[in-house]
């Protein structure tokens, strides 16, 4: 059975709500944190136990959380200058964590970026592309909605490659993914560090145990895909 | 008898195709601003008055080439006269008049009167024959007297929209104006009056009323020609008074044509904006203006083919001053989309305001306007979807669920996470981009195999078959490209530009 990921999601609003939902549902352990007495009640009335509230903005308190080194830090509070600030103080001791916020403007994107948060999702930049793309490219659109959508056909995914399945040690040419209906996109080569290979630049890689690789394909022949990966066939 | 003649003509012309596309055709040509044609029938005809009123002043000093004469005085004039006609027939439908009213007496069992109809008609016609521009039409096409072809000139305003505009702001401050004309009147008068009861039998200059009225009006525009000066002491103090009362009557009339003039600027301005927008075939109409709509512009400018609707009139200003093409309006409001070229233009609405009835109301006013109108909207949360839906919402973004599901993304699968992070943002290393498989191109008739897309650093996704609606993901090696098919391709900008250039430019 697969370890409980710990998430500390900061700010329990709208957002947050729906973010917490779909966590917990990916066996995520959800812990909310809030400065808000009412915020925090209602957190507590929708069934997150262990919510806690603080003052954000005290260092001692937030040390006193306990956060993990492989914990994720959600920091999605609705007041952009203390999300920022927020961003800033679990940066400057929780040093390993992943800390993913939220922005809703594109100033606070650069400062959130700046205050040592891996990924900031701009809430408007996110949708300004996709209009964008609904003008220029209405196909890709449809299908990168596919992507994006909760009820999709078609999908991206990614494997980490299992020590002894049929890819171990394989070099990407040799491997039809034809034959599984999915297409390979990219992947992770660890020997190289974390950078992204796309598929179509043809550098042959060896693949290797926990190397990531990333597929496209319906779901059923992604699952279908990934049953036959975790095989051991050595 | 005559009247079911008549009746039957009115529902001949109601169903007649011809007769409805001819008329609609002049009504385009002579009155509808947003036809392109209209311009050029606009500048033919501004050509006509010009050279009328050249051959009018050369032919005062010269004498004037039979040919100039006949073409002035015959040509012109039945080009006008054809005009005129053209737009008297244009204005409003008479059988339509003769097919209510006939109705209406079918449906109240009563007799078709066909004099009050004829009367009804006429009236309608009438109203046109009155209005001050039918006047100036008229009176540029009757050649009895030579000079008043000089009124020719007056038709300009119908083809000229600054003198026309100046019109209308003068036309708002119409109260005011005839207040100030009435006192210039009452001043003249009584300056001239006085004048003539002061130095009548005194001034050798001044031989009757008219005489000191002329005075009086010379006099209080600050003109003084000097013809006629006062003689005595009173004649001269009531000079002084007359023209102190002149310099306040210039100012008052400056300032209040000034003040019409910048109260109507904003509106002149923004009217230019819609006008401009609507010649072209294809534009994109933004309701309100946000961070959403700047990170939009920033990547995609629509070629300048946008017009943003904002209520705000400080925000107008504002973004007007960084270079956006933005007009005060509120987008909810029927008129106000109504302003634009709905009947030919591909129009395109984007609702991005963060207020999901306002949003709805605006998706519902553009479809009432026209089917054809695509719409975008913003949506504050899923549950707003099915509204959205139902108003007729073409797509529908709910900024908030996107970057829930891009975030979700972040964490449970953060390798696919940078791969479509740096395709929605057009980053280079993963470019997805569709290619359109023309009738002519050399991709119509190949195999995917034959196209080699591994060998040109390319990744295949799917094809979108036009014909059939179809979206073949991961086609097989054998499927054969068909015109109007769009393949998905997936790989490097340059990959991609390549390939297009190669099969579509005829480069190799």
């Amino acid at each position: 059975m697969k370890n409980k990921k710990q998430a500390w999601i900061f700010g329990y609003n709208k957002q947050s709500k729906s973010i917490a939902a779909s966590l917990v549902a990916e066996n995520f352990i959800i812990t909310i944190i809030e400065n808000d007495e009412k915020k925090f009640q209602d957190a507590l009335s929708d069934g997150y136990k262990n919510s806690v509230l603080i003052d954000v903005t005290e260092d001692l308190e937030l040390e006193k959380l306990d956060i993990k080194q492989n914990d994720w830090i959600l920091c999605l509070m609705q007041d952009e200058h203390l999300n920022v600030f927020l961003t800033l103080s679990l940066r400057s001791y929780c040093t390993c964590n992943k800390i993913v916020a939220i922005s809703h403007s594109i100033y606070s994107t650069q400062k959130l970026k700046m205050a040592g948060a891996n990924e900031v999702i701009d809430i408007y930049q996110v949708s300004a592309n996709r209009i964008h793309s609904i003008f220029e490219k209405p196909i890709v659109t449809k299908l990168m909605d596919n992507f994006i959508s909760t009820t999709h056909e078609i999908s991206f995914k990614e494997f980490t490659i299992p020590k002894n399945s049929f890819l171990d040690g394989m070099v990407i040419d040799e491997v039809d993914f034809d034959k599984f209906g999915v297409i390979f996109t990219g992947m992770i080569d660890k020997e190289l560090g974390n950078e992204f290979i796309f598929a179509a630049t043809n550098i042959n890689h060896k693949l290797d145990s926990e190397d990531i690789i990333i597929c496209i394909g319906k779901d059923e022949d992604l699952a279908k895909f990934e049953k036959y990966l975790h095989k051991d066939i050595r | 008898m005559f009247s079911k003649y008549i009746v039957k003509l009115a529902f001949g012309l109601y169903n007649s195709n011809r007769y409805n596309n001819t008329k609609k055709f002049f009504y385009d040509i002579l009155e509808n601003p947003n036809y392109n044609y209209k311009k050029i029938v606009d500048i033919f005809l501004i050509i006509l008055i010009f050279s009328s009123i050249i051959e009018l002043i050369y032919s005062i000093k010269n004498s004037v080439p039979m040919w100039m004469h006949i073409f002035d005085y015959y040509i012109v004039t039945i080009i006008f006269g054809v005009e005129y006609i053209l737009r008297l027939w244009i204005h409003g439908d008479m059988h339509k008049i003769i097919i209510k009213e006939y109705e209406t007496s079918q449906f109240l069992k009563s007799k078709f009167n066909f004099y009050t109809t004829l009367l009804k008609v006429l009236n309608e016609k009438w109203n046109y024959v009155i209005s001050p521009a039918a006047i100036i039409d008229l009176v540029a096409i009757m050649p009895t007297y030579r000079e008043f072809r000089i009124l020719r000139i007056f038709k300009l305003l119908r083809y000229t929209k600054s003198i026309g505009q100046f019109i209308n702001v003068l036309k708002t401050k119409r109260f005011e104006l005839m207040t100030l004309f009435l006192l210039l009147i009452f001043l003249i008068g009584t300056a001239g009056v006085a004048m003539y009861a002061t130095e009548g039998n005194i001034n050798k200059n001044i031989n009757s009323l008219f005489d000191a009225v002329y005075w009086a009006l010379i006099t209080t525009s600050t003109v003084g020609y000097g013809d006629i000066a006062p003689v005595t002491t009173i004649g001269r103090v009531i000079s002084m008074i007359t023209i102190i009362n002149g310099l306040v009557l210039i100012a008052f009339a400056t300032s209040v044509i000034v003040s019409a003039f910048l109260e109507k600027l904003n509106e002149i301005k923004d009217n230019r904006t819609i006008e401009t927008i609507n010649k072209e075939g294809r534009f994109v109409i933004i309701c309100g203006y946000g961070q959403m709509v700047k990170m939009l512009l920033e990547q995609n400018n629509f070629d300048n083919k946008y017009v943003i609707l904002e209520k705000d009139p400080d925000i107008t200003h504002q973004i007007t001053k960084e270079g956006f093409h933005a007009i005060t309006d509120d987008a909810s409001r029927h008129d106000v989309l109504a302003k634009f070229n709905i009947q030919y233009a591909d129009i395109s609405v984007l609702c991005l305001g963060n207020n999901d009835v306002e949003n709805i109301y605006i998706t519902l006013n553009a479809k009432s306007l026209s089917k054809e109108i695509k719409v975008i909207a913003r949506a504050s949360d899923q549950s707003m979807k099915k509204k959205f839906t139902l108003a007729g919402a073409d797509h529908i973004i709910i900024p908030n669920q996107t970057a829930n599901i891009m975030l979700l993304t972040s964490i449970n699968q953060p390798a696919v996470y940078n791969v479509l992070h740096a395709m929605l943002t057009g980053k280079n290393a993963a470019y997805l981009d569709e290619i359109k498989v023309l009738a002519y191109d050399k991709l119509v008739g190949k195999s995917i195999q034959e196209l080699e897309f591994k060998t040109k650093k390319l990744l295949l996704i799917g094809i979108q078959r036009q014909n059939h609606g179809d979206f073949i993901f991961n086609p097989p090696a054998s499927t054969i490209l068909l015109p109007n098919d769009i393949l998905l391709i997936m790989g490097l900008k340059i990959s991609v530009e390549h390939f297009v250039n190669t099969f579509q430019r005829g480069l190799v």
